[in-house]
């Protein structure tokens, strides 16, 4: 089934309120398998293997079931016992930093 | 030169038939390496792979190139560059060793082409040490830079710096019975979620130092005497070399205190991705079999971390190991299945 919404990659950097509307995908070239005390995340095109903490890592997989990355905050907020306003930011912070490295992509339907 | 489907048929009759890193290997009868096993079990039920002595041809493909060739490894010491490895489609990986020669191994790792130095009479010690870990690698398997042998049908692997007593220990579990699979590298294989260690060369090579430690039982017991290049003692173990399912991977670490054994139950992958061999090979294929390899250590809790005092005696160490693994009990049931052929006792 085709991704809804349009690839952000050639967009202008989301906003936070955009980007919590927007879906988070691992491309095919990347991969990651998860450890006691982190997870590894291979970007297979590059070569380059990226160790996230555990937390992290916990954040990619809720965030790869997601339909948006909006919806996974409060699935972690109580999985962690946390506010959603920290996890939000906590997610956000991520996800820019897993865009920036190429590890994922996002889809954003502007009509959402 | 011949095609590589008539060489297969002319192979039978002529080669040398061994195993090695999971490989069965045909190797033309005049080259001689030593260590190798004649395993009837190899990872993948496949033509073996050619071992060919062809100047001409190896010349003749390599300087054919329309592309540059991309450096995938470069190995120096100081300014002088001891080893390279280079890429190019279609002929594959050139591995260029000082003083060895130069072997041009196929993308398919199935065809390994030697154009030896011919300065060097042991110039075959170069398949052994970095070539056929290298087809190894490209076939599908992952070497760990690690010695290894089998005690009680399970292998233990001893992985670590070099100088960090990997060869020392193998050596005192060889001499009290233990069968040695391999000095320096061991080719590891997932099969269903269970890893597989297969044999490499059993030349077994010593420090002096740990050599005149050895009483002559000790030694006569780890082998055949053979050459004794630069400071090490060299001893062919021989055996058949079959596979046996790892059952652990002791990451040896040099310290001031110890010694000391410990489970890591959280061990780091980047540690075990540190202690594979080869990293001229960075296709998707294979770093993807690397990270599923490591992964089944990790899961499988067969990573322990030994630590030792420089010059510590070997032995002392095994026993160390041998109360552990006495300690764990038989392990978990090993079941084996899969596309490649199993090894005994499974």
């Amino acid at each position: 089934m085709p991704e809804q919404g349009a690839d952000t990659s050639t967009m202008p950097p989301l906003s936070d309120q955009e980007l919590l509307k927007a879906r988070a995908r691992l491309p095919q070239h990347v991969v990651h398998r998860s450890f006691v005390a982190e997870t590894v995340v291979l970007n297979l095109r590059t070569g380059k293997y990226h160790g996230l903490n555990p937390t992290a890592g916990r954040m990619l997989e809720v965030l790869e079931t997601s339909q948006t990355i909006g919806e996974a905050v409060p699935a972690l907020a109580t999985e962690y016992g946390l506010e959603q306003e920290r996890i939000e930011r906590d997610l956000l912070s991520l996800t820019r930093g897993l865009l920036e490295r190429g590890l994922i992509v996002t889809t954003y339907d502007e009509t959402s | 030169m011949t095609k590589p489907a008539e060489r297969h048929t002319l192979a039978g009759e002529t080669d040398d038939h061994r195993t090695a890193f999971g490989l069965t290997l045909s190797i033309d009868r005049r080259i001689s390496i030593p260590g190798l096993g004649r395993s009837a079990f190899a990872a993948f039920d496949r033509p073996p792979s050619q071992v060919r002595l062809d100047e001409g041809e190896l010349q003749h493909l390599w300087s054919s190139l329309e592309t540059v060739p991309l450096r995938a490894r470069e190995l120096r010491l100081g300014d002088e560059v001891l080893l390279t490895v280079d890429f190019a489609e279609p002929p594959g990986y050139l591995l260029s060793a000082k003083d060895f020669g130069r072997v041009l191994i196929s993308p398919t790792g199935d065809d390994l082409l030697c154009e030896p130095d011919p300065k060097n009479g042991a110039w075959a010690n170069i398949l052994a040490a970095q070539a056929l870990p290298l087809a190894a690698t490209i076939r599908g398997l992952e070497v760990f830079h690690a010695s290894g042998v089998v005690l009680d049908g399970r292998a233990l692997l001893f992985a670590g710096q070099p100088g960090a007593g990997k060869s020392s220990l193998a050596a005192a579990f060889v001499k009290e019975g233990a069968r040695l699979l391999s000095d320096d590298a061991v080719a590891l294989q997932l099969m269903d979620g269970e890893l597989v260690a297969h044999a490499g060369s059993t030349v077994l090579q010593l420090r002096a130092r740990e050599h005149e430690r050895l009483s002559a039982q000790d030694r006569a017991s780890l082998g055949e005497i053979t050459d004794s290049p630069f400071d090490k003692q060299r001893y062919l173990s021989g055996g058949i070399g079959d596979p046996a399912p790892l059952g652990r991977i002791y990451l040896l670490e040099r310290s001031a205190g110890g010694p000391s054994l410990e489970r890591l139950d959280a061990v780091s992958p980047f540690d075990l991705i540190a202690s594979t061999f080869n990293l001229s090979v960075r296709t998707p294929a294979r770093l993807l079999n690397q990270l599923d390899v490591v992964s089944a250590i990790a899961s499988g809790r067969l990573a322990y971390r030994l630590r030792v005092q420089p010059h510590i005696d070997a032995t002392k160490l095994a026993s160390i190991v041998r109360e552990s693994l006495a300690a764990d009990g038989p392990g978990p049931a090993v079941t084996m299945s899969g596309s490649g052929q199993q090894p005994p006792g499974l």
